[in-house]
């Protein structure tokens, strides 16, 4: 396998000018203006009320406020880099110029890592666009803020990366673009809670190297349990380290594309 | 018409005892062939003859049973920028129908390493420049097929291999791409193109390779194959019988219809005239009847027994 940056700049543009990849942003600046919103909702002795948030653990809510989007929406960004090219046909032209089809794939997991940043950076941008304002309305501090740039922004960008790379994974393993969604999204939101409950609560079996709850590692905490970063106080459940969260992800994401490559994306292109 | 080429040299395609099984159907039977540069050669066989798989092997884009393909003496993945050396046109349907047509050539130029100023020529070669800016889920069938020849022609490839590529277009449009290949054949370029219809390719092809149930049937130039379609003579006498005992003695197969039709394959004017004539038959109508190329093309498509034409060895 060979790197070849005009392949990755041909699949960055091939995002540019299709709309799925577009949708995806779109999809992420909603999620992120739902989460901002939701960081402002704190609750004190069973009265809900809008506030701007003040403790650490809110301003991590706040300032990951991309969270669910990444979740959601990286993975079906990755799932649509692969997939999109058997349902329009595309990869035919793809193959007739550059023949040597792991290179493609190479290029197409750089392309979805590049592209899922770009929807993370999308997501900080939101939160300065819309959660700043609304935390200096709600009389909050931004300096507070911005302190938890550090401990969150990383962990979340890494996290939009990482869940495009298993996203595109899963897109090699099925090809069908919407089977592909639907596993994706199923995965996610169905059936690693259901795995987790069966496994963690029942048998008492590991499963933090599940995806979500690697993804939760590497972004630090901050679903909806609560941030911390790594292994925080604050979380329901212990997490893995950061850096081990990230390799169980990345293991996710090349290991479903590399038995992807051997079982599909090697098979005739008809 | 507007010149394409620039630097483009023709190379040999050659196809060597090529087989594709799927499961227990063989698509492609020990099928061997050879394309030659400076000429147009059809790539014909009826639907499901094994033409496209052919095509699709020869590109990388399916694997071979057995048997192997070359272009320019080496395998479409071993050649260095390969849309510089061989364009392809493979159905009207490889497109992403949101994306317009000049980000589809651009899409194609950055990932072989096109110049992009390349796109506007072959936009106007193909006649597609006004509706460049249009999302191709919008264009008609023929348009598409304009877009995908742009696409192959964009690396000025010396190689062109086009499956099925007149489908859609009106009758202009198949006149059209007939005046474009037989240029870009008179440049020197290999030019291979599938169909199912040796009719319509007659006017366009050198060359003929014709398939059927993933066997070779024939190959070589078109005219030895319109040499071969034999010609019968239709003669209306009232010595019908007479005249069949006449040329059963002479050799000729012949068949009678009607009151007093006869029909005597493989005679023509001159060799039963004298026939009739020394023989002294009464004749009220003597008529050549040719067999046209299309049945010709069906007499050989049918038929189980692989012919190779002689001169196709020596074709220029």
């Amino acid at each position: 396998m060979t790197f070849s940056p005009r392949l990755v700049r041909a699949e960055l543009f091939k995002f540019r000018t299709t709309p799925g990849a577009w949708v995806c942003i779109g999809v992420v600046l909603l999620l992120t203006g739902l989460g901002i919103t939701t960081s402002f909702i704190n609750g004190s002795n069973g009265v809900v009320h809008f506030s701007a948030p003040t403790t650490v653990v809110g301003l991590r809510r706040l300032m990951g406020a991309g969270y669910t989007a990444a979740i959601v929406m990286a993975p079906v960004l990755g799932v649509l880099s692969i997939t999109t090219e058997y349902r329009h046909r595309v990869l035919t032209s793809t193959l007739l110029a550059h023949p040597r089809r792991a290179d493609v794939l190479g290029a197409k997991v750089l392309a979805s890592a590049l592209w899922a940043l770009f929807m993370g950076v999308a997501s900080f941008v939101m939160i300065g666009a819309m959660g700043i304002p609304l935390l200096l309305t709600e009389g909050g501090s931004v300096s507070a803020l911005l302190h938890q740039v550090g401990p969150v922004l990383p962990g979340m960008l890494a996290a939009y990366v990482l869940l495009a790379v298993y996203g595109m994974g899963i897109g090699t393993l099925v090809r069908n673009q919407i089977a592909g969604v639907i596993i994706a999204l199923g995965l996610t939101l169905v059936l690693e809670p259901i795995i987790v409950a069966i496994f963690s609560s029942l048998a008492h079996m590991d499963v933090n190297f599940l995806p979500t709850r690697a993804t939760e590692a590497i972004a630090g905490g901050v679903a909806a349990r609560g941030p911390g970063g790594a292994g925080a106080a604050t979380t329901a459940h212990v997490l893995l380290s950061w850096w081990l969260g990230a390799i169980a992800l990345v293991i996710w994401g090349i290991g479903t594309a590399v038995i992807g490559y051997f079982t599909t994306f090697r098979r005739d292109v008809t | 018409m507007p010149t394409v080429s620039r630097t483009a040299r023709g190379a040999i395609v050659e196809v060597r005892g090529l087989t594709k099984r799927f499961g227990s159907v063989t698509a492609v039977d020990d099928l061997s062939f050879t394309v030659e540069p400076g000429r147009v050669t059809g790539f014909l066989g009826p639907n499901g003859a094994g033409k496209t798989t052919t095509l699709r092997i020869l590109l990388d884009l399916a694997s071979a049973t057995s048997g192997s393909c070359s272009i320019g003496g080496r395998r479409y993945r071993d050649i260095p920028e390969p849309a510089h050396q061989v364009g392809a046109v493979l159905e009207a349907t490889n497109f992403h129908p949101s994306r317009r047509a000049r980000a589809h050539l651009e899409m194609l130029a950055i990932e072989s390493g096109i110049e992009l100023s390349r796109i506007d020529p072959v936009l106007e070669l193909v006649g597609l420049t006004a509706d460049a800016n249009r999302k191709v889920g919008g264009y008609s069938l023929g348009m598409r097929q304009r877009l995908q020849l742009a696409g192959a022609l964009l690396g000025d490839p010396g190689v062109l291999i086009l499956d099925e590529p007149s489908n859609g277009l009106d009758p202009q449009g198949i006149a059209w791409m007939r005046d474009l290949l037989r240029h870009l054949a008179a440049e020197g370029r290999t030019v291979l193109i599938s169909s199912h219809l040796l009719a319509e390719m007659a006017q366009t092809v050198d060359d003929v390779v014709i398939v059927s149930r993933g066997r070779l049937r024939v190959q070589g130039p078109l005219s030895l194959l319109t040499s071969q379609s034999h010609s019968s003579m239709r003669v209306r006498t009232p010595e019908r019988d007479r005249l069949a005992a006449i040329a059963h003695a002479a050799g000729y197969a012949h068949r009678p219809e009607g009151e007093d039709i006869l029909f005597v394959d493989g005679a023509t004017p001159e060799t039963l005239g004298p026939l009739i004539a020394s023989n002294r038959v009464v004749v009220y109508e003597l008529v050549q009847v040719s067999q046209d190329l299309e049945s010709l093309f069906l007499e050989l498509t049918t038929s189980m027994t692989a012919r190779r034409a002689p001169a196709a060895v020596a074709a220029p």
